[in-house]
């Protein structure tokens, strides 16, 4: 099963070979060709396989695909944290061996430091910078009202909310000011409440900063609603199965989620995960919001 | 049980509002609550010693009533207090050195896999070794003085410190590193931030135990050979059948072993006051 484009597409489709667009928009991250082995009792585990994948400047990129389908392992390697076995990871167009510290990664889980309190568990990433404390605190305690933790600065982790947990959590990878930001499933462990509240509010916080986004999802509706375009993966070995551009007009609103268009986008990721896949469904967890799982419905 | 997520969903709530409620009333029932049990219990053993000990005449120098052993508490309290001192300071000075030792062992293992692998066997294997049959070499080696009584504290109390430590440095959780690692951090930080931080608890689990073991090492150190300490007043004690002094002795060397263990507690709150927070939420949200 190769890509194949549902919706109107704009410049997703980008052609091989040379042309002066493409030496305007220079993806900022680029795989091409990747594939990752992993090695289990001897024998090679295939977990990715020829994975092509671009993002822009300034996008909002979504994958989405199956449990074990290889989505972390897409982002751990472009965080560097891993390296392919197969394919080249590039960065503004060139080939990049030393992306670890360059490249914004947020885990589901918060990881949060227990005996740092949150400001100090927000600024980690400026001190291990090397950057003055005093300073990374002042800047620090500016956004402390924007991510709703105003008041809990002096606390620490264990005394908050999931929901709290995580927007320190984010709060430490906005501070530490890389351009492209990874966050593997930010929201999965939240509630649904929480989870949709937690949405909305970095669809603001995106669309006012405009950062490089890549996010891993397995909640069809979180991908449609905030990507600019997604990635659907087949389950493992991973691959590419469908790229879709999500062309709802900016500024999202959460409403959204009940437009025709919005379902019928919704549904063609869905067809996508399911068709050829009988060991992964999707099934409705009874809030209006798909998800893939395993195992029989 | 069909509400079974309720039902430990109320069990959930109860620690938390414990840990709220500063009521002081509660708080003192609750400390009743639990010292009342044990304190019965030793009232109850001591009262049947005494009892025993009256009703069957057994003689004085066999086994002393607990009256007696207070009573000598009482009148040799400036014989027993200069000892209980010597000892004392073989104690602090030769757990203070297994702390030092220890701790930087420990950290010599954890971020140098040579250092491991040459030393760690090694450290395993000192625990074989009989330290009571250490204790008369080092008295022909280093003589009578208050070092040997140290080495022994020392070796004796080390290794809790040693192996919790170790333990403690490489429980960090890996993908906490990871996370430091993608914000950029260096092999020493992660040392420094994450790992040292993690093994905290773990140091002072190793310390509750060590402090403990440390005071056997000192008795020991004194029985093979001192002129003072309380194991040095027992050994010469027994002799004599002065047996309820040998007694006072053994009460204040428990003593000494509660209290200090009560102090590595207490030590641990003040230290690590996340710590407790952690275990608490754990309890609460029961994860």
């Amino acid at each position: 099963m190769w890509p194949v484009t549902v919706g109107m597409t704009s410049n997703a489709e980008h052609t091989p070979g040379e042309g002066p667009r493409i030496e305007l928009a220079k993806p900022k991250i680029e795989l091409d060709g990747i594939g990752k082995d992993f090695v289990v009792d001897r024998n090679a585990l295939p977990v990715l396989r020829d994975v092509d994948l671009s993002v822009h400047e300034g996008e909002f990129v979504s994958i989405i695909g199956p449990s074990g389908c290889g989505k972390s392992t897409i982002l751990n390697i472009i965080a560097g944290l891993d390296e392919p076995t197969r394919g080249e990871v590039r960065t503004d167009g060139r080939p990049s061996a030393r992306r670890l510290g360059a490249i914004g990664y947020m885990h589901q889980k918060d990881l949060l430091l227990p005996w740092r309190t949150v400001l100090d568990n927000a600024i980690l990433g400026l001190e291990l910078q090397g950057k003055p404390k005093s300073q990374s605190r002042s800047r620090a305690l500016e956004l402390m009202d924007s991510f709703g933790l105003k008041g809990f600065e002096k606390n620490y982790p264990a005394l908050l909310s999931g929901g709290m947990r995580q927007r320190v959590a984010f709060l430490r990878t906005v501070l530490a000011d890389h351009q492209v930001i990874l966050l593997d499933e930010p929201f999965g462990a939240l509630d649904a409440m929480t989870r949709a509240n937690m949405q909305e509010w970095l669809l603001q916080l995106w669309e006012s900063w405009g950062k490089t986004v890549i996010l891993v999802t397995h909640d069809v509706e979180e991908a449609v609603l905030l990507s600019d375009r997604v990635y659907v993966l087949t389950a493992r070995p991973g691959r590419v199965k469908m790229e879709l551009s999500v062309d709802l007009p900016r500024p999202r609103r959460y409403e959204m989620v009940t437009e025709e268009s919005f379902v019928k986008m919704k549904a063609g990721i869905i067809a996508a995960l399911r068709d050829g896949n009988t060991r992964n469904w999707v099934v409705d967890d009874g809030n209006g919001i798909p998800t893939v799982a395993e195992g029989q419905p | 049980m069909r509400e079974g997520p309720n039902t430990v969903y109320m069990e959930a709530e109860e620690p938390s509002q414990r840990v709220t409620s500063g009521v002081l009333s509660k708080n003192y029932a609750s400390m009743v609550l639990q010292w009342a049990p044990p304190l019965a219990l030793i009232l109850v053993a001591l009262g049947a010693w005494e009892g025993a000990v009256r009703l069957f005449h057994v003689a004085r120098w066999l086994l002393p009533p607990p009256s007696s052993i207070g009573m000598e508490l009482w009148e040799s309290r400036s014989l027993l207090l200069r000892h209980t001192w010597v000892t004392l300071e073989e104690v602090f000075l030769g757990f203070a050195l297994a702390l030092v030792v220890g701790i930087a062992l420990a950290a010599a293992i954890a971020y140098s896999r040579i250092v491991e692998r040459a030393a760690y066997p090694f450290v395993i294997a000192s625990q074989t070794v009989p330290i009571i049959a250490i204790a008369p070499l080092l008295l022909i080696w280093i003589g009578y003085g208050i070092w040997p009584k140290i080495i022994v504290v020392t070796l004796i109390s080390f290794f809790p410190i040693v192996v919790n430590t170790v333990d403690g440095l490489k429980s960090a959780d890996p993908d906490m590193l990871n996370m430091m690692r993608t914000l950029g951090a260096r092999r020493w930080q992660l040392f420094t931030k994450v790992q040292v931080p993690s093994s905290v608890p773990f140091l002072f689990s190793g310390i509750r135990v060590g402090v403990a073991l440390s005071v056997i090492g000192a008795v020991i150190g004194e029985w093979v050979g001192a002129s003072a300490g309380l194991g040095y007043l027992m050994t010469r004690s027994a002799p004599q059948f002065l047996t309820d002094r040998v007694f006072a002795s053994i009460f204040i060397l428990s003593a000494m072993g509660i209290t200090l263990f009560a102090l590595a507690v207490l030590a641990e709150r003040y230290a690590i006051p996340w710590y407790r927070r952690e275990k608490q939420d754990k309890a609460i949200k029961g994860r």
